[in-house]
């Protein structure tokens, strides 16, 4: 990444924190879950003693936004989505309002007839988690069934062309050795698109350290990104979890900006209004059944959009600070004084 | 305004559209909205009741749909030149008996709505 390139970042990242236009909402509709995979973020249970959210409590939120911006699109979220049994109207009524939908989901579920009846309800988007080769996988999810479920699904998926459909992958020690014969799996299936994750300590995950890289594994997963997207098979990304320094622009199409409460919002299922589902819920900034959605995405989210109080801990210092702003949000946590996660410091101090 | 023109100026700058497509971590891909909304009702030609249980098919597409108790449908179907719509009584003699029938469509706008009756057997 040049100097160029990075001042022209800085300033595109300046405007569009200036305009905030709301473009990607996520909606994490229920907390319920039929997995109870070893490092979800959510810490979600199956049964969750919170109740899904009302379809209609969500449409009073959105119909407070006077005009939806280009290509607004609503992503369901949980919790697993597809354990609502009115997800099909939940769709039709967020088409019905000029808005588009998708969403993330582990697959169990995924059937022909699902996929026909999301689809026919105006479905544009799906992103389904697979975790590794069928060990791997089912150890991660904890459920010896999940891998011959997701493999169903993935099918589906990728036999219809009007899904902008992707699958993500949260790198960990168990699945590292196979990244190459998952690329290959993906590839035989005819999957455009694979995002690779790793797995940070929140959640669930926080008690499970044989789920996190290494720093030199970590410098060997964005060697294998980088090369995989030189051979432009399937578009191979990293996610938009950190800043990852000279990496930029190597294994992701655009440059590191978290834009959560910039572009990203959230109604989560107890009605907070935040940004990404994974962020610490203590940064909410009001509540869909007390205040009025689209005000506080206008007046509110100062701590999303100006991001100095970052500077603290290690990235008070750091050099690299201009062109990261403090890496994601969902890496700040707790007393806020640290960031959990530095990928660009576990990058400077490996050589491979 | 002016935020939105120094914004175009550094698409071009730039040379890419890439910085304003994106995807949030745990999200989905964004939806460019590559579909169109078909709907419509299907009745009877011999009494002009809505006919309910007839499936719509849409050829090249996998997708269907049955028609509700009032006789209507509304499915979102990839964007395409041309539609080849087909209507056919699934249900044996539950609500009557109709004939099959195809349809074609040249794609406009955004939405069609069918009004589309069936003869008896």
């Amino acid at each position: 990444m040049n100097s160029l390139q990075k001042y022209i970042s800085r300033q595109f990242k300046k405007t569009e924190t200036e305009i905030h236009n709301l473009n990607y909402l996520f909606w994490e509709c229920t907390s319920r879950c039929n997995l109870s995979c070893l490092h979800c973020g959510s810490d979600c249970v199956s049964n969750a003693s919170i109740p899904d959210m009302p379809l209609g409590d969500f449409l009073k939120a959105i119909d407070t936004i006077p005009t939806p911006a280009g290509n607004f699109t609503v992503v369901l979220t949980g919790g697993e989505p597809l354990l609502r049994n009115d997800l099909e109207q939940c769709g039709r009524e967020i088409r019905k309002r000029g808005m588009r939908w998708s969403m993330v989901t582990n697959g169990y579920l995924y059937t022909a007839e699902k996929q026909n009846e999301l689809l026919n309800a105006g479905m544009g988007a799906l992103t389904i988690s697979l975790d590794g080769m069928e060990g791997s996988h089912n150890w991660l999810r904890n459920n010896k069934q999940s891998f011959t479920k997701v493999d169903k699904a993935i099918d589906l998926a990728a036999s219809t062309p009007r899904l902008n459909f992707d699958v993500v992958t949260c790198v960990n020690q168990h699945n590292f050795t196979e990244l190459d014969a998952i690329y290959n799996y993906l590839t035989d299936k005819k999957v455009k698109a694979w995002r690779l994750f790793t797995i940070v300590p929140i959640g669930r995950a926080k008690n499970h350290p044989e789920l996190f890289l290494s720093a030199c594994q970590f410098k060997e997963l964005m060697e294998f990104i980088a090369h995989k997207r030189k051979e432009n098979e399937m578009d191979v990304k990293f996610s938009c979890e950190g800043f990852v320094g000279d990496y930029e622009t190597k294994v992701r199409d655009g440059i590191f900006f978290c834009r959560a409460g910039i572009n990203i919002g959230s109604v989560l299922i107890d009605g907070s209004i935040s940004a990404c589902p994974n962020i610490d819920r203590s940064f909410a900034q009001g509540n869909i059944y007390t205040d009025n959605f689209y005000e506080v995405w206008q007046t509110r989210f100062q701590p999303f959009r100006k991001r100095n109080w970052t500077r603290t801990g290690k990235c008070e210092k750091c050099s690299d600070y201009k062109n990261c702003g403090g890496s994601g949000m969902h890496l700040w946590h707790g007393e806020k004084k640290n960031v959990l996660v530095c990928h660009n410091e576990k990058l400077k101090h490996v050589s491979l | 305004m002016k935020q939105n023109f120094y914004r175009k100026i550094i698409q071009g700058l730039s040379l890419t559209s890439v910085m304003f497509v994106f995807q949030a971590c745990y999200g989905t891909p964004q939806d460019f909205g590559n579909d169109i909304n078909i709907s419509g009702i299907v009745t009877s030609f011999a009494t002009g009741k809505p006919i309910k249980g007839i499936k719509i098919t849409i050829e090249n597409s996998s997708q269907f749909q049955l028609t509700d108790s009032e006789g209507k449908f509304v499915m979102y179907v990839p964007k395409m030149d041309s539609y080849n719509i087909n209507f056919e009584d699934v249900d044996s003699i539950s609500n009557g008996s109709f004939t099959t029938k195809d349809t074609t469509l040249i794609t406009v706008n955004n939405s069609i709505y069918l009004n589309m009756t069936l003869k008896n057997k």
